[in-house]
């Protein structure tokens, strides 16, 4: 309420923030779904793991999608949501409700978030500019070569493991709440009772999402071999059986342990 | 004096000057409020170290929970200390100005940031003469006047304002409370002129994007506002006016 001229954020504070909220579910929520039902085929098996993620890389225009739908999103939200995030005096102590206790984890979870994102992002999209072979120069073994990214690169797995469970929880919790407050900011979800009811449903969401990326991690750090031999015999890939996974990356750079 | 009451109470002699805290014991007596009691101190402004000092500054007027003037941190929660029965309260009590608002001295605050935030959004209906204009008064339904009413209650008394973690000096933040009266006068009939402007002024920096959706406001006010619903419905209301704004120029 000052009158110096307001910057451009403050100009289209409405705009932005109601792009912000829009962002975080279409698309970067979409793209979290997609991306935890793509991982989470691991748990069926190598083979099914390695054909989806085949399937994405086939996609035509993929750098441009990959630029449009995902990186610049992300970008967006997580730019914005750092300059947000300094608007908000946490008070939780002071008034310990429930509706703040989300308010404040949804900014904790946030910083977790980026912060993971991040960590992510360079552990396998961009870990070549540390001299790990491209993601997709894994083709066709992406199981393996993810696995190995948790197994055998530059951290022990355990951390990796620890790393993810809490990235992958956080971003789980974000998700979901966003999508409560979404609703309140556009006004889909307007009165008191059919907030609480949506809050059920997204806390539901949330457990679901959180195990369903647990699974994930759990198969693409455990499982050693094929889980479906049946799938596998019933392509016939005899040859692809005998290939070992890892031979492909034994390259120097990869295989230091 | 075996009973007592005992105040803990923040003070500040003028705005700009260093708070400090001061305590107080007055004999106990039934059915005080925070108010009585610290009239009784104003006759005996003696604190606990047997100084006599400068009585404590504060604000009031209804005594009854319908103003606002009295409203202040009371053992920590903002509320109306007219309100705040003593024997209901834990000791020693402690009382601090509201820490949103600017303070004039002691547990008085300046609360102009509301009332020109009300100004901001046109937060009244607009007559235009008290000529006969030949038509009856609008209608309002029962269910609408009950709806109506609650949000009519709000006393400006800046206790939402002092929950929410959005409003502070630092943020241009408008403040739940002009959510309710928005809501209001855009429901009315006649309020309902102005609906664009209010709704444009909640567009504005400052305006609706500032809320965090942590519904401390409606938590915290004694009137009972349902400022989170006034909140979603204007939610509503500003995503319809953009999309006119957008669609319709
Ligand atoms: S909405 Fe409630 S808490 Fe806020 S100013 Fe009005 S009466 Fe006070
Ligand atoms: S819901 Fe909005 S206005 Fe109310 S306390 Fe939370 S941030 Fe403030
Ligand atoms: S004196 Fe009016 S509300 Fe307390």
């Amino acid at each position: 309420m000052t009158d110096t001229t307001p910057g451009l954020l403050d100009r289209y504070q409405f705009q932005l923030r109601r792009l912000h909220s829009l962002s975080g579910i279409v698309p970067i929520g979409f793209f979290l779904l997609f991306h935890l039902l793509t991982n989470s085929t691991a748990f069926l098996g190598a083979e099914r793991y390695d054909t989806h993620v085949q399937q994405i890389h086939d996609l035509p225009w993929l750098p441009v999608i990959e630029f449009l739908f995902i990186f610049l999103p992300l970008a967006f939200h997580g730019i914005l949501g750092i300059a947000i995030a300094w608007q908000g005096k946490l008070n939780v102590r002071q008034y310990p409700y429930m509706d703040n206790w989300r308010y404040t984890l949804q900014r904790i979870t946030a910083w977790i978030t980026l912060v993971f994102v991040a960590i992510h992002l360079l552990h396998f999209r961009f870990a070549y500019w540390f001299g790990v072979p491209e993601y997709a120069s894994a083709h066709p073994y992406f199981f393996a070569f993810t696995q190995k990214g948790f197994l055998h690169l530059w951290l022990p797995a355990w951390l990796w493991i620890c790393m993810y469970v809490i990235g992958v929880s956080a971003a789980a919790f974000h998700f979901c709440n966003g999508i409560v407050t979404f609703c309140i900011t556009w006004g889909i979800t307007v009165g008191v009772e059919s907030r609480k009811k949506l809050s059920l449903v997204a806390g539901v969401l949330c457990i679901v999402l959180m195990l369903w990326g647990f699974v994930s991690l759990y198969a693409l750090t455990t499982m050693t071999r094929p889980a479906h031999g049946a799938a596998e015999a019933a392509r016939g890939s005899e040859q692809r059986i005998s290939t070992p996974y890892m031979a492909r990356h034994e390259t120097p750079s990869a295989a230091r342990e | 004096m075996d009973k007592v009451i005992h105040f803990k109470i923040k003070r500040q002699d003028g705005p700009n000057s260093q708070p400090y805290w001061e305590e107080f014991k007055m004999p106990y007596a039934p059915q005080h409020n925070v108010i009585s009691a610290l009239l009784y101190l104003r006759e005996h402004p003696v604190n606990t170290r047997g100084q006599r000092v400068a009585p404590v500054a504060w604000e009031s007027n209804c005594m009854e929970e319908v103003c606002g003037a009295c409203s202040m941190l009371v053992n920590g929660v903002p509320r109306q200390a007219c309100a705040a029965l003593v024997d209901d309260l834990e000791q020693p009590i402690v009382l601090e100005p509201l820490t949103k608002f600017p303070i004039i001295r002691d547990l008085a605050v300046d609360r102009q940031k509301m009332f020109d935030a009300l100004i901001r959004v046109k937060a009244w209906v607009p007559l235009d003469g008290s000529q006969d204009v030949h038509e009856p008064a609008p209608r309002i339904s029962p269910a609408d006047q009950a709806l109506r009413y609650v949000y009519s209650r709000c006393m400006t008394c800046g206790c939402c304002m002092e929950a929410c973690p959005q409003y502070h000096d630092h943020s241009d933040f408008i403040g739940p409370a002009l959510f309710g009266q928005v809501a209001l006068h855009n429901s009315h009939p006649t309020g309902g002129f102005f609906k664009a402007d209010r709704l444009h002024a909640l567009m504005d920096p400052g305006g609706i994007a500032g809320c965090g959706n942590a519904q401390n406001c409606f938590k915290v006010c004694p009137k009972d506002i349902p400022l989170t619903h006034a909140i979603g419905e204007l939610g509503r209301q500003t995503t319809v006016q953009w999309l006119r704004d957008l669609l319709m120029k």
